[in-house]
């Protein structure tokens, strides 16, 4: 390491004890903001995901008119499994939607039983590639089952439109808060910065007298404001563990739903954009709280 | 060493230097004296490129100080040691530190910063003091770190903005006999000053300056 590189360092390190108190604060604004960045970042990684695997799991139910004969349905089932983006069909027999409804719904058995077994109409599931189940590509996929033979096709296009357009509304709302926590709180810690940088103005202005660069003298305030974001970011991703650990232990318990054991925590790139986010704060806000005060200095 | 061609510092109308021409060669060793507001201070900050001149040719070292960018500035001054009244030292850093300022900022390494920093502290008569604090010294002994940490670069000019003006007449004169050992190694000496008494007891070239004027070099 040159000793130029050491010299910053050294500044950088004594400048962190020495001011404790503002640099705790500092690295405490950037934990609260990464904090937020990093539950912004759960949600929305966890509704991603979510909505993949409900994409994986959507299928078409195409529903048999009652005057379509039994073996030109196994014909339409056979030739609608040969398609590229189907992975699976099923054909399901007017009895066996009879039965499985009084499995699922027992209080409507006795009625279901005097309805007759051929009440409901026989159905194909069609189970989709990833991509064919997309919300486009499922809608033209449908479009292609014969209105003859078909009398009902549902796929849940309604829902699907309508969860899209909340995630959009989310990354969106999303956006703006974080741009306004951002800016909010680097004026925070620009302030807090600028607070040591005043602490330290006696001793600047002699290192600009003897012939410091700007970058000399920025450098150290630049080092501490990385480690505060390191701070910052690591105390964020406890917090975020923690608030994890708290919110699938109380979502199990309150409704046992299967869905809050898949409530996963972050991914490492997305804490690598954690650390990130919380190091960039912490330098530009140095930056611009050392700019200002040097612009001052002759 | 220092050419002024007919410098001017206006601050909005007011005057702090009108037309001054002068020039001072390499190992000189001079005073820039007059009443208070006469323009000592603002030559001597013009030197170090603390202000530019309005009007005007400035060159201290051949290097045009009038035309001088910011990005340029710090390589100036690595060239001039500057002293001042209030001595402008870090009460929180020791005599060691404080000197090795000067060379930390130039990338040298420890090993250098210490031996530079003990042979001029033992220049200005403080070897061995170098882990003590600032607070706990006399003004004389302040002011005599400040001159060490001007020197500890080796610099070719040495300004001195009023070094002897928060001391008495026996710390002026050791502060004075130390600048003088100092321009006797070739170093050009400019102290800004309106100590008669110190002047006669050390006489050496005078730039006397009257509302802005140089009225006698």
């Amino acid at each position: 390491m040159s000793p130029r590189l050491k010299h910053v360092f050294r500044r950088a390190f004594r400048s962190l004890w020495e001011n404790a108190y503002l640099n705790s604060v500092s690295a405490g604004v950037i934990a609260a903001t990464t904090l937020l960045f990093g539950v912004y970042l759960a949600v929305q990684f966890n509704l991603n995901k979510m909505v993949d695997t409900w994409d994986r799991d959507i299928h078409i139910s195409a529903y048999f008119h009652p005057d379509v004969p039994e073996n030109r349905r196994f014909d339409v089932r056979d030739e609608i499994a040969t398609r590229s983006e189907v992975t699976k069909v099923r054909y399901v027999s007017s009895e066996a939607a009879n039965e499985w409804m009084q499995v699922r719904m027992p209080a409507m058995e006795d009625i279901l039983k005097e309805l007759g077994s051929d009440t409901l109409p026989s159905s194909l599931e069609i189970s989709l590639t990833a991509s064919a189940a997309r919300p486009t590509a499922i809608d033209a996929f449908a479009r292609t089952l014969s209105v003859t033979d078909f009398s009902d096709v549902d796929y849940g296009q309604e829902w699907i439109e309508k969860f899209q357009g909340f995630m959009a509304m989310l990354k969106l709302l999303g956006a703006i808060m974080g741009s306004l926590i951002l800016v909010a709180a680097t004026f925070l810690v620009m302030n807090t910065v600028h607070l040591v940088v005043y602490n330290r103005k006696e001793e600047l202005e002699i290192q600009k007298l003897v012939g410091a660069t700007e970058g000399y003298v920025m450098a150290p305030f630049l080092v501490e404001g990385l480690i505060q974001g390191l701070i910052g970011s690591l105390l964020a991703l406890g917090g975020l563990a923690a608030v994890h650990r708290l919110l699938v232990a109380r979502l199990k318990d309150a409704f046992e739903l299967a869905v809050t054991a898949d409530l996963q925590f972050l991914p490492s790139s997305y804490i690598a954009l954690l650390f990130a986010a919380g190091s960039i704060l912490g330098v530009v806000a140095a930056l611009l709280a050392v700019q200002r005060f040097l612009s001052k200095v002759t | 060493m220092i050419r002024a061609y007919h410098v001017t510092k206006r601050y909005g109308d007011v005057h702090a230097l009108r037309d001054v021409t002068v020039k001072l060669g390499k190992g000189e060793f001079c005073y820039v004296t007059g009443p208070s507001g006469a323009g000592k201070t603002t030559m001597l900050k013009m030197l170090y490129g603390a202000v530019q001149p309005t009007e005007g040719k400035l060159l201290v070292g051949g290097v045009d100080v009038s035309r001088l960018s910011k990005r340029r500035l710090p390589y100036l001054r690595r060239n001039i040691g500057i002293v001042f009244q209030d001595f402008k030292l870090i009460p929180t850093r020791t005599l060691a530190e404080n000197v090795g300022l000067a060379l930390e900022v130039l990338g040298t390494s420890r090993d250098v910063i210490d031996r530079r920093v003990n042979a001029v502290l033992g220049i200005v008569g403080l070897r061995g003091r170098g882990h003590e604090y600032p607070p706990t010294l006399s003004g004389g002994e302040q002011q005599r770190v400040a001159v060490a940490r001007a020197i500890v670069n080796d610099p070719s000019i040495l300004l001195a903005d009023e070094p002897t003006g928060n001391l008495d007449g026996a710390m002026a004169i050791e502060v004075m006999e130390i600048l003088q050992a100092i321009n006797l190694r070739g170093t050009t000496v400019m102290v800004a000053t309106h100590d008669t008494g110190l002047m006669n007891r050390f006489p050496f070239r005078k730039l006397r300056f009257e509302a802005g004027r140089l009225v006698e070099s």
